[in-house]
């Protein structure tokens, strides 16, 4: 084998397998940063769920001034309804339903100031409900309506009531010890069940009671006319999807921007990823041309030499042993420098990351090695059928 | 191991016309193992291109060759290059050898491959053929003379059934061509091998078998 590599190795300009291994290296760094920055992108925003949770949308009709004097509907009909169902990106859909009678709330307590108040309860279906507990349940006769208030009333009373008025903050934990009585005034019976706050929701910015109950309280008391439902909310198959904003657009519908930017951060992050996986993909392509083709260009040189060897009994594949372990050296060397490179930039992602409080790792992602593995035994395997392929057609 | 040639014709001999060879126009030729035998003939008469066709290397002839009871044109590469490293040797008349490499180097890549010589046989052989000084040096500085000496000692390392000599001593002076002779023919005795040699036509050597092309 040591005269081999003299052999088949001596006088051969290594200038082109440099520029094959460099442009290689420069195609594998762009390629597993893009991978490993994607893959913390996708995990910061997995596990923010509750400030993003792009995949809930609420829709709502624009308020104009029209709705305001009378004219036109304010709600969704079911035929628009359907509509948004047999939409693409449409998983599940449901309208809000809201009482059909009027709703009061009050507190009698000692620790509290007493309030009186007017109240409105909407509901939607469990599965659309981000709070879980196992309070919220509705069985005619059950001694308490549980209820979910909206994150955003938290933060009003705690941030911005209490804080200017003197009044102390309450955490989320005392809030269901506050007890209050909801009173419901049918036609002609009322009744008076114990409100319970069980818990605030950052997805649905309304005051809910469980689905079940609303629509008892409705059969029960329900006396005003049916009105459509002004809000709907739906689960969108991917949420990034650039035809949800577009449908909402066309109809006229509004929702809560704020979370569909995250979508389009998504889309706009992924749009720029999918690009430099490209540019690397190229950069890649090309690389390996130029190392088959460097290959294939040393090998030509010593067309006389590997004809001479299969003369003196040398089969085709020990003659390319010398090409293949130094293309097995010089591809090891382009993943370890690549891998080496690509942990040291995710490094520095990392604490530029943290700067925007981002929780980045700074451990490259089991992904960056699979790809890099199964990549480099894909040009492994290509360039050395190459170079078996070359050696053979010379030998005699 | 037998070659048998059955109308074996290379292509380019078979358009000569007025070919007068009792060879060719054989329907069946045995070269047998463990026999001497003498290829004579006039350049260009097909001496190396009957040791080359039996020796894989060309393929462009008519008629059957067979390796004993084995069709040469089914033989793979891979079969080739066994044969090559265990059945067969050959003194190629354009030598083959590595100008980069040193005469030793070039014998040790053959020997090698089947470790059948240790180097105080190959000094042996060297220093019997007068060469032995050379051994170190590179080939490009040898003279055709030297370099078919190496030629010959790396065709010596390795087993083999059949021994090749293509005008192996074109360029050897009288005195080293009888050691030569000499050190080739005990080697075929060890081996039990045959031996084909090929000559313009003045041996020094009676062989058994005398072939005229």
């Amino acid at each position: 084998m040591r005269y081999l590599f003299s052999i088949l190795w001596k006088d051969q300009s290594r200038i082109h397998l440099l520029w094959a291994v460099l442009g290689t290296m420069i195609g594998f760094i762009l390629l597993l940063s893009g991978i490993h920055f994607y893959d913390n992108i996708n995990k910061v925003l997995v596990s923010n769920k509750d400030l993003l949770d792009p995949e809930y949308i609420i829709l709502n009709k624009k308020v104009n001034i029209g709705r305001t004097l009378g004219f036109g509907n304010g709600g969704f009909s079911e035929k628009e309804i359907g509509e948004i169902e047999e939409q693409p990106f449409t998983q599940r859909v449901a309208p809000f339903i809201s009482n059909e009678f009027p709703i009061s709330a009050f507190t009698r307590s000692a620790q509290f100031p007493n309030f009186y108040t007017e109240l409105f309860f909407e509901a939607v279906p469990d599965e659309f409900i981000d709070v879980k507990s196992d309070q919220w349940s509705w069985t005619e006769g059950q001694d308490f309506i549980p209820v979910i208030l909206p994150q955003d009333y938290l933060n009003l009373y705690n941030f911005g009531f209490a804080q200017s008025q003197g009044l102390p903050q309450i955490p989320k934990e005392m809030i269901s010890m506050v007890s209050f009585s909801v009173k419901l005034k049918g036609r002609t019976e009322t009744a008076t069940y114990p409100g319970k706050i069980i818990g605030f929701s950052n997805r649905i910015n309304s005051i809910l009671v469980p689905y079940d109950f609303l629509t008892w309280a409705n059969n029960t008391f329900g006396y005003l006319e049916k009105t459509d439902p002004s809000r709907v909310i739906l689960v969108a198959n991917d949420p990034t999807d650039p035809a949800i904003i577009s449908f909402i657009e066309d109809k006229g519908y509004d929702t809560i921007r704020e979370r569909l930017k995250s979508s389009r951060i998504n889309i706009i992050l992924k749009f720029i990823l999918s690009f430099l996986v490209l540019i690397a993909a190229i950069i890649i392509g090309l690389a390996f041309l130029i190392f088959l083709l460097s290959l294939q260009l040393i090998i030509s040189r010593s067309a006389d030499k590997i004809r001479r060897l299969s003369m003196l009994g040398f089969h085709p594949r020990e003659i390319s042993m010398p090409y293949i372990i130094v293309l097995l050296g010089l591809l090891a060397t382009v993943t370890g420098a690549s891998l080496l490179i690509t942990s040291l930039l995710a490094n520095i992602m990392t604490r530029q990351a943290s700067v925007l409080s981002l929780d980045f790792s700074g451990k490259l992602t089991p992904l960056v090695y699979i790809v890099s593995i199964g990549l480099v035994f894909l040009l492994f395997i290509l360039n050395g059928t190459a170079i078996l392929l070359s050696t053979r057609k010379l030998c005699r | 191991m037998n070659f048998r040639l059955e109308k074996l014709i290379p292509l380019p001999m078979a358009d000569i016309p007025n070919r007068k060879s009792d060879f060719w126009e054989a329907d069946s030729f045995t070269f047998q193992q463990g026999k001497h035998y003498l290829v004579e003939a006039a350049s260009g008469k097909g001496k190396t291109s009957l040791l080359s066709i039996m020796y894989g290397l060309r393929k462009d002839y008519s008629g059957k060759l067979f390796l004993d009871e084995t069709d040469a044109g089914t033989l793979s590469i891979k079969r080739w290059s066994e044969i090559r490293k265990n059945q067969i040797s050959y003194i190629f008349q354009g030598l083959e050898l590595f100008d980069d490499l040193s005469a030793i180097d070039n014998i040790l890549l053959k020997n090698n491959i089947t470790g059948i010589k240790n180097s105080d046989d190959i000094k042996r052989m060297a220093e019997q053929l007068d060469i032995a000084d050379s051994l170190a040096k590179k080939c490009r500085f040898l003279s055709f003379g030297q370099k078919q000496r190496v030629a010959m000692i790396r065709a010596l390392c390795m087993p083999f059934d059949f021994l090749f000599a293509d005008e192996c001593f074109s360029h050897i002076d009288r005195k080293n061509s009888e050691e030569a002779m000499k050190l080739i023919i005990d080697e075929c005795a060890s081996r039990d091998a045959g031996l084909i040699l090929t000559s313009l036509g003045n041996s020094f050597h009676t062989f058994e078998n005398r072939i005229l092309l």
